[in-house]
């Protein structure tokens, strides 16, 4: 909403390190609106940050092992923490305490490498365990479920081929399909209400899958595996399976439209995130010596804009703002850099009524300029200007109270009813408290 | 000092805006003849029903409940945000917290050692900020009538405060020129905005906390990005018009300063252009309020030196109605977020805060 004033530049990747938040983390989550950080830490617990006060306000202490994964609701009421001691943790902060309050603890039989709330409904849960075996868990009450999701062999090559492992695991923004990679450089898709695979497209040379990252708007996606090379498919598009039906599997080779590595060092990646726009992909690279951030222009054809350096602790983690141009980049120190497009000052704006120029202009007289004119029509004017109605309301959809996220895709889009039944209640109104802390001088 | 009144989200809206709609002729205000409970309260007040001049839909405001108990000039008035408390400070020292409904008096919050400029509630209504002229702000637990927090920085008499709709930022201005932005849940001071010159007398937070506008005795209104505390603009008034009270509109669009020009005018700061104006009050020596009231109709409410309170239409900008009651220069303002109710507090030698409320079905 303040856009004009806030961000009168025009370059939206960010270039500088604005703050650096100690918190012995291993990599860290902006939340969807931005306000907070969650990071996962090697002690099993995960602290979440506000923004706002650079201060942490919750620690979500429950796990005996690191933290693998966070994730966050669609409305950040309840966080996700996967572990390496098992377990999977979901907290809701919307309760006035810290700890959060647990929601729900969901136990597997192997450490958790990951795992995600599904977009339109905090109660699924993808979770991928380090066996390489991915479950989606529904804990609704009539859903209630936990699915293994299994790679549908064609019948021709099952003998030689054995299952492979699954190596990460994501669902797409519209919660339809879940995306796996797996370590002989397939991504698999799975219907997320069925269960049951849709299609298989292998990646030439790619080799083991190490993440997939979606962009929010237009329908890419990017991989990123172990042959170093970040690559942006188009998402294709799958047909919705019918009730019954034994739909064939999709079995494809994805051609990818970019590829990004580094040339030079040849480095690989620990990570890679698209900007809320998804005109900017983001790689960190995985070098052992230095911070070091790519950005590419993916607006601009996928050309290489520039590589920010965080100084020398090196780097294994980076996530972009769900809605501004900041970035958050782990140290392997622990430290979470929070980037952002700084904007000079401008010591114009001291002086009312005052416009800085970049340079020298040549000063136009207006036609009627210098004319007297008379007081009484001047006033009129104003009068009449003024009557124009003014909208002092509109125009913020945080004043309306959206209860529900009801909103559904199109009715009759059977994958979007299932997800959008039995709703959670992360409602957009919800507010997290805020919790005193007593210190030192405190009363 | 006597401050301002109504910032919060509650309240809402005025328009109108020059040219003098005079100020009494129009609308007489009216006093109920037979308040209600407690306090039998009224005091000598003209009453007439609104005349129905103008087809335009007009509030029919009349007084509730008139509470005493402070014993020295009342500086600001506030509803917390869900509407079951109205909070009053004075130059006594005292918070006070009342009942809007009832007029009983809840209880005293007192700690500070020199007279209050301004009350702030957190937007869970469980605290409440109160900024004084003895250099400090205290946080309270309002339940409780506890000090939770006691902010320690300013040089000189705090002046106004207010609270982000996240409640995690406090923001105040001081006499010294300095608008400081505070973390809440610890107490502590993040920022200090060597903002004016001259005494900070209001600041406000937008809603997405991003912006801070301030406004002092300089005669500028400033606009600060929070997370950089850069001045992103300044809005100057004409000479004669040294603003005391700025606020955003609840949309956060436009702004709405006092000043003692005796006029109240709504800007929109993108543009640095003054969309209203609205004239007909007294305004030329004390620092006064003015809130946007959308319960119902869309109208802005504030006090004036003539002892009354007016109500102006958002968009027309004619006075729809004026409150006559108070026997001293009301100063303090504040519209109830869901009902349409007004509370005003006014100085010596008067020393009450009324309650008016306008029952619906107007015409």
């Amino acid at each position: 909403m303040n856009a004009s004033l806030l961000n009168p530049f025009t370059v939206t990747h960010p270039t500088a390190v604005q703050t650096s938040l100690v918190s012995g983390a291993s990599f860290a989550r902006f939340d969807p609106t931005g306000k907070f950080v969650a990071a996962g830490r090697s002690d099993g617990s995960a602290a979440i940050w506000d923004l706002d006060t650079r201060a942490v306000i919750r620690w979500c202490e429950g796990h005996v092992k690191a933290v693998t994964s966070v994730d966050w609701s669609r409305n950040s009421r309840y966080v996700l923490t996967s572990s390496k001691d098992w377990n999977v943790i979901i907290w809701d902060l919307a309760s006035p305490v810290d700890p959060p309050q647990r929601y729900n603890t969901i136990r597997f039989d192997a450490p958790v490498v990951s795992a995600y709330f599904h977009p339109r409904n905090s109660r699924i849960v993808l979770a991928l365990l380090s066996t390489g075996e991915a479950y989606v868990v529904d804990s609704r009450k009539e859903h209630r479920a936990r699915v293994e999701l299994c790679e549908t062999l064609s019948e021709d090559d099952d003998d030689e081929r054995a299952r492979s492992i699954m190596t990460t695991a994501r669902f797409d923004p519209s919660g339809r399909h879940v995306f796996v990679g797996t370590s002989t450089g397939n991504v698999l898709v799975f219907n997320s209400r069925t269960k049951i695979m849709v299609a298989r497209h292998r990646i030439a040379g790619a080799g083991s899958m190490k993440s997939l990252e979606f962009a929010k708007v237009g329908r890419r996606f990017a991989t990123n595996s172990s042959d170093r090379t970040i690559r942006q498919f188009i998402l294709p598009t799958y047909p919705s399976p019918i009730m019954g039906a034994e739909c064939a599997v999709l079995e494809t080779e994805l051609e990818p439209t970019h590829r990004f590595n580094d040339p030079i060092n040849k480095v690989s990646w620990h990570a890679m995130c698209y900007s809320p726009d998804g005109e900017w992909l983001a790689g960190g690279a995985a070098d052992p010596a230095t911070h070091k951030i790519y950005i590419w222009d993916i607006s601009n054809d996928g050309q290489f804009a520039t590589a920010l350096d965080g100084g020398r602790e090196p780097l294994i983690d980076i996530h972009w703002h769900p809605g501004a141009s900041r970035l958050a980049s782990t140290t392997n120190q622990g430290s979470v850099l929070i980037w952002h497009c700084p904007s000079p000052e401008r010591w114009g704006a001291f002086a009312g009524g005052f416009e800085e120029a970049d340079e020298n202009v040549m000063y136009e007289e207006g036609e009627s300029e210098f004319d007297i004119e008379n007081e009484v029509e001047l006033a009129m004017r104003k009068k009449l200007q003024e009557d124009e109605a003014v909208d002092i309301l509109g125009g913020v959809d945080d004043l309306v109270d959206h209860k529900m996220n009801g909103v559904a895709g199109d009715p009759g889009d059977e994958d979007l009813e299932w997800a959008d039944d039995e709703p959670d209640d992360d409602w957009q109104g919800w507010r997290l408290k805020v919790i005193m802390v007593d210190d030192d001088d405190a009363y | 000092m006597d401050p301002l009144a109504g910032m919060d989200d509650s309240t809402t809206d005025d328009d109108n805006a020059s040219q003098t709609t005079e100020d009494d002729p129009q609308v007489p205000d009216n006093h109920p003849p037979a308040p209600q409970p407690p306090q039998p309260a009224p005091q000598p007040v003209p009453q007439a029903p609104p005349p129905a001049t103008s087809g335009r839909e007009r509030p029919n405001y009349e007084l509730r409940h008139t509470l005493r108990g402070h014993t020295q000039s009342i500086s600001a008035v506030k509803f917390s945000p869900d509407g079951t408390l109205l909070a009053s400070c004075a130059a006594d020292n005292l918070v006070k917290i009342w009942s809007p409904f009832t007029g009983d008096l809840i209880r005293n919050l007192s700690g500070h050692t020199k007279g209050l400029s301004d009350i702030a509630w957190s937007t869970d209504g469980v605290y409440l900020a109160s900024a004084s002229d003895d250099t400090s702000v205290r946080i309270w637990n309002v339940d409780s009538g506890l000090t939770t927090k006691h902010l320690k920085g300013h040089s000189s008499f705090v002046f106004c405060v207010n609270y982000n709709t996240a409640s995690n930022l406090l923001v105040s201005g001081g006499c010294d020129g300095d608008v400081r932005i505070w973390n809440v849940a610890r107490g502590k001071c993040m920022k200090t905005l060597h903002a004016h010159l001259d005494y900070v007398t209001a600041v406000h937070f937008n809603r997405d906390a991003t912006l801070i506008v301030s406004c002092a005795l300089d005669g500028l209104i400033r606009i600060w990005n929070t997370t950089t505390g850069q001045c992103l603009k300044t809005l100057a008034e004409g000479h004669d018009a040294v603003c005391q009270h700025v606020q955003f509109s609840p949309n956060s669009k436009y702004i709405l300063s006092t000043a003692h020009d005796s006029a109240i005018r709504l800007w929109d700061y993108h543009t640095s252009r003054c969309l209203k104006t609205y004239t007909g009050h007294r305004n030329e020596k004390f620092c006064i309020a003015a809130c946007f009231s959308v319960t119902g109709g869309k109208w802005i409410v504030s006090g004036s030196e003539d002892q009354k309170v007016y109500i102006w239409d958002l968009q027309s900008r004619e006075v729809v109605q004026i409150l006559e009651g108070h026997e001293g220069v009301v100063v303090a303002v504040a519209t109830h977020p869901q009902q349409n109710m007004i509370a005003s507090g006014s100085i010596e030698p008067d020393l009450t805060v009324r309650i008016w409320s306008d029952r619906g079905s107007t015409c």
